[in-house]
């Protein structure tokens, strides 16, 4: 089934790397937003599948955009995915208060990031 | 001719003419120096302007009499310590006694027998020059202890003030016997509770049984980095530095450390940073070179895909390295807690190497487990890296063909398993012996080009080694070059969480 998915994250080219292997991988749908403000802006329109989110960004940061989302009606149940570069594998633990439905480590890889998504948010 | 110097300048004070000339001329006769007077005052006088060595002195004199003569030089600083020796008539005990105790050294009487008085001058000259040699060695003595009290004091100021922690501890037991202000501040303990105790006994940290075994070997140490367990648990980081001196004929190790604990959250938090900076491009290159190599965006040449294939091989050594920097950096900050739990050290052992077990073949390994089936209170994830760390290790320094083996056997005391030993060993070049300890140091290889050889980061064993500690272990290495090398872990199977 083709999926609609948004990719928030403020580094260009990881949008575009991660738009190119959602697209090549699983001819999904992609939406993109470089900040926190656009992400939710576009979520609340569009209603994505899932939404990949970066947790390190200027201004707001996933966490506080994670908060937003969560507030919404229109957002609050789209799920969540965070992705970072600044932790290990071995430190998912600490975002388990969070309300994310996975979190992802860069590098990633592109072609099987749409496999991983399906993994994680068990869609069949 | 001769010069002859006098032997002695003698005062000799009577009132009677004859007896001075008689003293005078026997004494000149023996070589003395002798000036004679008639009168008490002038005898004063002479001897406060110039004193004499010793004065003869006659009791019954009209004016002022011999007692009060002597007195009054007693009361003088300048002829106090003159030495008096009395001449009279008068004999009764209690005249001698006045004598006494107006201040003289001696009494003769009248009538007197020349070698007697000569004798007794030489007698109380000697004494004095005895006395005066005694002052002045006195005097010298006093001065030398002035001089070392000052400069013990400088140097104990200097131990005792130094910004820099100072320890000196018995060798081989590592028994501290002195230690300063900057010490204990370091550490934390009181003076008391450190005295007296040795290096073990004060769970100094993880470093000190190390450290204890090289106080053993005599030899200097220079710059150790050292991670201290201070009194409250906090860690530092100290640079240690070693060297032996004698202290009344025993040998002991003067140590002096250099706190470093804040130059090395700095660098941590530098790495850290670093790491995160260089993940982002990262994702990009990798992404970019995965998405190429699909061969969606336009086929390649046999040559370009040649060349994609190294971009990929090392853009994936960069992310290795990157995450190795930052797994050690974490765990050595204790950024990471061993999330411990009862687990079972068989499917540990078995599932770094089924791990592994892809890569043996590649290399055509022989990879033999034997699994022991204990358990043990740990941190499966991080054992499980420890032991594909162990067991990656091994297969990338063996030759086609050959074995490695991973085996375990439970370690008992008193008659209880207290803890489980595994070992990792392959047939592979070996360890030359002076790099057995080194290696588990960051970014140590034995041989350099082995990070671009192998494709290791010179990491692997810095972060099992502080896997291991985190599980109050230990890890060691043996070796015999071209052999082979068995790696060691020692786990305690039942230990309280700090």
């Amino acid at each position: 089934m083709k999926k609609q998915i948004l990719i928030v994250d403020d580094e260009d080219d990881v949008r575009a790397i991660a738009t190119l292997g959602l697209q090549m991988g699983a001819g999904w749908t992609v939406l993109t937003a470089s900040s926190g403000a656009e992400g939710i802006a576009i979520a609340a329109q569009h209603q994505p599948d899932a939404i990949l989110l970066d947790l390190m960004m200027p201004d707001m940061d996933g966490r506080a955009t994670l908060q937003q989302l969560k507030q919404y009606p229109v957002t609050q149940s789209i799920p969540v995915i965070l992705m970072t570069a600044k932790m290990q594998l071995s430190e998912q633990r600490s975002f388990n208060d969070l309300e994310v439905a996975a979190v992802f480590t860069k590098p990633f890889r592109p072609l099987t990031l749409a496999q991983q998504i399906i993994d994680v948010l068990t869609w069949v | 001719m001769e010069m002859t110097v006098p032997k002695a300048d003698i005062l000799v004070i009577d009132d009677t003419p004859e007896n001075l000339n008689l003293l005078s001329s026997m004494l000149s006769d023996r070589g003395y120096k002798v000036r004679s007077v008639t009168k008490g005052s002038t005898g004063i006088r002479g001897a406060q302007t110039m004193p004499p060595d010793l004065i003869l002195l006659d009791v019954n004199m009209p004016q002022m009499n011999g007692y009060e003569v002597c007195e009054h030089l007693k009361a003088d600083d300048r002829t106090r310590d003159i030495p008096i020796i009395f001449i009279s008539a008068l004999e009764t005990v209690s005249d001698k006694v006045k004598a006494f105790q107006a201040g003289g050294v001696d009494y003769i009487t009248k009538p007197f027998q020349i070698e007697e008085v000569l004798a007794r001058i030489e007698t109380h000259l000697t004494l004095r020059q005895l006395q005066n040699q005694l002052r002045s060695q006195n005097e010298q003595l006093q001065q030398e202890i002035r001089e070392r009290k000052h400069a013990e004091e400088k140097f104990a100021a200097i131990f005792r003030q130094s910004p820099n922690p100072i320890a000196i501890v018995t060798i081989p037991e590592g028994r501290f016997i002195e230690v300063n202000f900057s010490f204990l501040s370091m550490s934390g303990y009181t003076l008391d509770a450190v005295i007296g105790y040795s290096i073990a006994q004060l769970h100094l940290g993880h470093d000190s049984a190390a450290f204890l075994s090289r106080l053993q070997t005599n030899e200097p140490i220079h710059n150790l980095e050292f991670e201290l367990l201070t009194r409250s648990g906090s860690v530092k980081s100290i640079l240690l530095s070693l060297d032996h001196i004698e202290i009344n004929g025993e040998t002991y190790a003067l140590m002096i450390a250099n706190d470093i604990t804040e130059r090395k959250r700095l660098e941590n938090e530098f790495i850290s940073l670093v790491s995160h900076e260089l993940r982002t491009p990262l994702t990009s290159m990798m992404g970019s070179l995965d998405l190429l190599s699909t061969g969606q965006l336009g086929s390649l040449t046999e040559q370009g895909q040649q060349v994609l294939n190294i971009g990929v091989k090392n853009a994936e050594r960069l992310i290795r390295l990157i995450n190795d920097i930052l797994d050690l950096e974490r765990i050595r900050s204790g950024k990471i807690t061993m999330s411990k739990q009862s687990c079972n050290l068989a499917e540990l052992m078995a599932q770094a190497t089924e791990e592994m077990q892809s890569m043996a073949d590649r290399s055509c390994i022989q990879l033999i487990t034997e699994p022991l089936p204990i358990l043990l209170y740990a941190d499966p994830d991080r054992i499980v890296q420890t032991l594909t760390n162990l067991l990656s290790n091994a297969i990338k320094f063996s030759e086609a063909e050959a074995i490695v083996r991973m085996h375990a056997q439970p370690l008992t005391l008193n008659n209880r398993t207290s803890s489980v030993r595994i070992s990792v060993t392959d047939q592979g070049r070996g360890i030359p012996a002076n790099q057995l300890q080194t290696i588990f140091e960051r970014f140590q290889q034995v041989d350099a080009s082995d990070a671009r050889q192998k494709g290791g980061t010179g990491l692997g064993l810095a972060i099992c080694r502080n896997i291991v500690e985190q599980h109050h272990g230990k890890i060691w290495a043996e070796s015999m070059i071209s052999k082979g090398s068995t790696f060691h872990i020692e786990l305690p199977l039942n230990v309280v969480l700090q």
